[in-house]
């Protein structure tokens, strides 16, 4: 299996001749290698993102090998697994079908990644009061629109920013799992946000 | 792209302080929690959110700590083996043994020197 694993760029595996694959779903000339390639590509995060992130720290005059940048996309995917699965069993316990963001933050707390928590809970709680708030563009229509607009905005976002359906059986089951938090944000935030902060008090 | 305008606009330099909402890509995310296991079947929509952030910071971590044995080795390019000897010394990322064991061992690198040390101690 590793000899196969190709991250994220076109490979030079030999059987990945376009007309000898058996069966090829997309024609596109990235999916022509072959569809094990593909999955494997699937298993990993992308690697420049990958790499964007890890350059942030180390000093600029470091330098990072292939194979290390490799070793590390496999890591977080197997980060991701871990404690993906340590989430999905505490809902089976809890007979919940859908794991949503505390369980995660509680996988990772269990797991022994307290560190990570507390810029976890800031981030989603950033992300929840965004989600009631950017949804209209003109903020002086926001108060107006936005309990109009929160619902459609939900299935508008994760419609977009998501091409693959998490759930082929119920979508809206998953979108409406979610919870918006529509109410204001208070103007001292926990994050300096320039630009939001002046936004938010125009709004106050 | 009407999401791209705002949702970027508002997030970028905000949530992650970085250029763009999100540094790693949700629907990529959510397709490796699924193929973590088949009782994985719904997702809410904020988990890959909370993914995001957490492989950027596990990605800091464990890229700090290799290159902490990259310095120690006074090179400057980290290499798989500093990854790996990373992995070996930290606890938290015991889930990891096997797979930079793997990655190592297709004939290249030595087992880390800390668990021979420790052993034959």
């Amino acid at each position: 299996m590793e000899d196969e694993i190709k991250h994220g760029n076109v490979t030079h595996v030999p059987n990945k001749g376009s007309p000898e694959s058996p069966h090829v779903a997309c024609s596109d000339s990235n999916h022509n290698n072959n569809n094990s390639n593909n999955k494997e590509q699937d298993r990993f995060l992308p690697i420049a993102n990958v790499s964007r992130i890890l350059k942030k720290v180390i000093p600029s005059n470091g330098k990072i090998s292939k194979d290390a940048k490799e070793t590390i996309q496999e890591c977080v995917s197997e980060f991701i697994s871990f404690v993906t699965g340590e989430a999905s069993d505490k809902c089976q316990r809890e007979k919940r079908k859908t794991i949503n963001g505390d369980d995660i933050i509680w996988a990772i707390t269990t797991l022994g990644f307290e560190e990570y928590v507390g810029p976890l809970k800031l981030y989603l709680s950033k992300y929840r009061e965004m989600e009631g708030e950017k949804l209209i563009f003109p903020k002086q229509q926001r108060s107006d629109q936005r309990r109009q607009h929160s619902e459609y905005e939900q299935n508008i976002v994760f419609n977009n920013n998501n091409n693959i359906n998490i759930n082929t059986n119920s979508n809206n089951d998953v979108y409406s799992s979610i919870n918006v938090y529509p109410s204001f944000v208070p103007s001292d935030q926990p994050f300096s946000l320039p630009f939001s902060s002046n936004s938010f008090q125009k709004q106050l | 792209m009407r999401q791209a305008g705002t949702y970027s606009g508002i997030l970028s330099g905000g949530i992650s302080g970085k250029t763009g909402p999100h540094l790693l890509p949700l629907a990529r995310i959510k397709k490796i929690m699924k193929k973590s296991g088949e009782d994985v079947k719904m997702i809410s929509g904020e988990s890959p959110i909370v993914f995001s952030k957490a492989c950027e910071l596990f990605i800091k971590e464990l890229t700090q700590r290799s290159w902490m044995v990259t310095m120690q080795g006074k090179r400057r390019t980290l290499n798989k083996e500093d990854v790996a000897s990373a992995v070996m010394a930290t606890d938290l990322f015991d889930f990891l043994v096997n797979l930079v064991s793997e990655s190592g061992n297709s004939g290249e690198a030595p087992p880390p020197l800390e668990l021979d040390t420790f052993a034959s101690s």
